[in-house]
């Protein structure tokens, strides 16, 4: 066993873990503002597949991440049209969004790149790891800390500003208003909606970047319904932390725990079994939030 | 007891329901177009003939006896799926996790159907009370974290569909994986004469429409015309005011899950008993969604759900042969299925902002025409 918990099974777990705490954040946003979205995974995934294809084109990852945020914004904007303007169950249009991503990512895939299933070419330009000058020669924390690809970065970074955002702005405070106490808000002459339609496209951008640093940092390719459940898994990290940034990326470091151990596990188990690991975790989580809140009530009863 | 369920059946009444209203049969009916009208327009786009096009999509859906076979075949399965959701949505629970319950179910239909022995009527039996039981059990668990702990069953549905579809895939590739050369990812095929028979040649229309059918007229009967379907749709629609009616609003929920689930258990027995004859890791390409997203854009209305599921088989069978006459990719259809459903979700708001701008025009006229007087 020695050769699955070592150094290299916490570094996976970082790379595993960052897709999901940029959507986790993304989910965050709009949980706050009192909206169920499930739409992230498809999100994510259109992300994923527009940021091979800004990288590709453009041979630049920088114009990769401009496009996928691009299409974030736009995705952002649309869930908010549907779902607030004109006021549609957020659960069909975000499971609508999720087959239209499905399509649309496998019609383009074929239609601009001529190939089914997944895509990969020299001329895709991955995200640049970043090497930490004194930090990389520490012995164990050096390789985990750094080397790194960037948006994991970003995503360490997103942690700490999406709080302070959330917490500690007047906006962040009328985001949350927003979601608890509309009537509040208004009532301070500010507008719910415009504040949920920024939440909206929050949650766009941040999850378009999620799909990005699947398709350009975690891997250099696009393959059919990349972001596997992810957004999903997201979903249950925003429960579990309940909406505070630094809990959630808590959870979804755990996910992505156990998503390594179960990759570093092939060895020894059928990986069919491995692969059903973080879904399991993710339910027993979602369990234990429940638990846990009874019996914080109780104790307060 | 009559006299409150008099007075619960008026004050239901009270509740505008949602029902298939004129004004919404015409609003599909202009999504639907519009939804093909963009489709159209993609295929120009790619430099396709959309007459072309289409015209290869019908073809390939209603042009032959075997065509509109695997057509029927394909509604029947949406129309199964569809009612999954619709009962457990009418008792206020959302049953995401169809699929895995599929998977289960046509896993538990192949190995009875290798894997006992007796005679043919019985295998097929047992095939199906074994894929209804499978399905059923396995959304009772995030039925039960529902009800009894209020564990939101949208994701806990969602997550278990993965977890049974990697179970499938484990027990398919190592413990009941067929010797059989050929067959990549499967196990040992069902007793032939078990098998589901064709009701046309060559089509995956088989005899197991009849099973269909029967089990649709039986959830067909009790939501509609008895008790504990009435006292389903007060717990779905108000559950604290069905609870002091002295409604047992959990169980109720429970087993509006398990009957869900067990449909869902029988559609993968009927793909494995009709279609493949054993289990394969291809049983289902998201399926339940389809049936789902069907259910919830005609609301819950039976014979809405029967209406759009061929509408939506058509699409997806004569996908495939659109693809492969006229060469427009068979995902444009996913497109255009996704776009009926947004329009028809936001169908009520975008309405009203069309008649809040129309009725602006309107006054505009109006202030003009005393404007000019």
């Amino acid at each position: 066993m020695g050769d699955v918990l070592n150094i290299l099974l916490l570094q996976n777990t970082l790379r595993t873990a960052t897709p999901v705490v940029l959507a986790a954040l993304g989910c965050l946003m709009t949980q706050h503002v009192n909206i169920t979205n499930i739409g992230i995974e498809g999100m994510m995934l259109t992300g994923a597949f527009f940021a091979v294809l800004g990288s590709y084109f453009a041979g630049s990852w920088v114009a990769g991440i401009a496009c996928a945020l691009l299409v974030g914004l736009l995705l952002g904007l649309f869930y908010y049209v549907f779902v607030i303007k004109f006021k549609s169950d957020e659960f069909i249009i975000g499971v609508a969004l999720n087959i239209f991503a499905g399509g649309l990512t496998v019609f383009l895939l074929r239609n601009i790149f001529d190939v089914k299933g997944s895509f990969s070419d020299p001329a895709i330009v991955p995200l640049p790891t970043v090497e930490i000058p004194l930090i990389k020669d520490i012995p164990v924390i050096g390789p985990l800390l750094s080397g790194n690809t960037l948006l994991v970065y970003v995503s360490w970074l997103l942690v700490p500003v999406c709080w302070a955002f959330i917490y500690k702005t007047p906006m962040g405070f009328h985001l949350r208003a927003s979601g608890e106490y509309p009537d509040a808000l208004t009532a301070a002459g500010r507008s719910p909606e415009r504040m949920k339609c920024l939440a909206s496209v929050l949650c766009g951008l941040l999850s378009a970047l999620a799909g990005a640093h699947l398709s350009l940092g975690y891997l250099t390719m696009f393959s059919e319904n990349m972001s596997a459940s992810r957004g999903y898994v997201a979903f249950a990290c925003v429960i579990f932390g309940r909406g505070n940034p630094p809990k959630v990326f808590l959870a979804a470091l755990l996910f992505g725990f156990i998503e390594a151990l179960g990759l570093r596990m092939q060895k020894y188990m059928p990986s069919d079994l491995t692969a059903m690991a973080p879904y399991v975790v993710t339910v027993v989580m979602m369990v234990a939030v429940v638990l846990m809140e009874r019996r914080k009530r109780r104790h307060a009863a | 007891m009559s006299g409150l369920m008099q007075s619960l059946r008026a004050l239901a009444r009270l509740k505008p329901a949602q029902k298939l209203t004129r004004d919404y049969l015409v609003s599909l009916l202009t999504a639907v177009l519009l939804a093909l009208a963009v489709g159209a327009g993609i295929m120009l786009v790619c430099g396709h003939n959309p007459i072309e096009g289409y015209g290869a999509l019908i073809e390939g859906a209603l042009g032959k006896p075997r065509a509109i076979g695997n057509t029927l075949a394909k509604t029947v399965t949406l129309c199964l799926t569809g009612l999954a959701m619709s009962l457990a949505a009418k008792a206020g629970v959302f049953n995401v996790g169809g699929e895995g319950q599929l998977y289960l179910g046509a896993m538990a239909a192949a190995v009875v159907g290798a894997q006992v022995d007796a005679p043919a009527w019985l295998v097929t039996l047992l095939a199906l009370l074994a894929a209804m039981a499978a399905g059923g059990l396995y959304a009772l668990l995030p039925g039960a974290l529902k009800v009894k702990w209020k564990v939101d069953e949208v994701i806990t549905t969602i997550m278990l569909n993965s977890v049974a579809i990697y179970f499938c895939s484990y027990l398919a590739n190592g413990p009941l994986k067929t010797a059989e050369r050929g067959i990549a990812t499967g196990t040992d095929s069902i007793m032939a004469e078990a098998a589901f028979t064709p009701l046309i040649k060559l089509s995956n229309l088989t005899t197991g429409v009849f099973y269909a059918a029967a089990v649709a007229l039986i959830v067909w009967y009790v939501m509609s015309r008895s008790s504990v379907g009435f006292e389903m749709k007060l717990t779905g629609e108000n559950d604290r005011f069905a609870r002091y009616g002295g409604i047992r609003t959990g169980s109720l929920m429970l087993w509006a899950m398990v009957f869900s689930g067990a449909i869902c258990g029988l559609v993968g027995m009927l793909e494995v008993f009709g279609l493949h004859k054993r289990f394969l890791t291809t049983v289902s390409n998201e399926f339940y969604f389809d049936g789902m997203l069907v259910a919830m854009i005609m609301r819950y209305s039976p014979f809405g759900v029967i209406v759009m599921s061929f509408f939506f088989a058509v699409l997806s069978i004569g996908s495939k042969s659109m693809e492969l006459s006229a060469g427009v990719s068979s995902e444009l259809i996913l497109i255009v299925q996704s776009i009926i459903i947004f329009f028809m979700a936001a169908e009520g708001g975008i309405r009203k902002a069309l008649g809040e701008r129309a009725a602006l025009r309107r006054a505009r006229a109006a202030a003009g025409e005393r404007g000019r007087g």
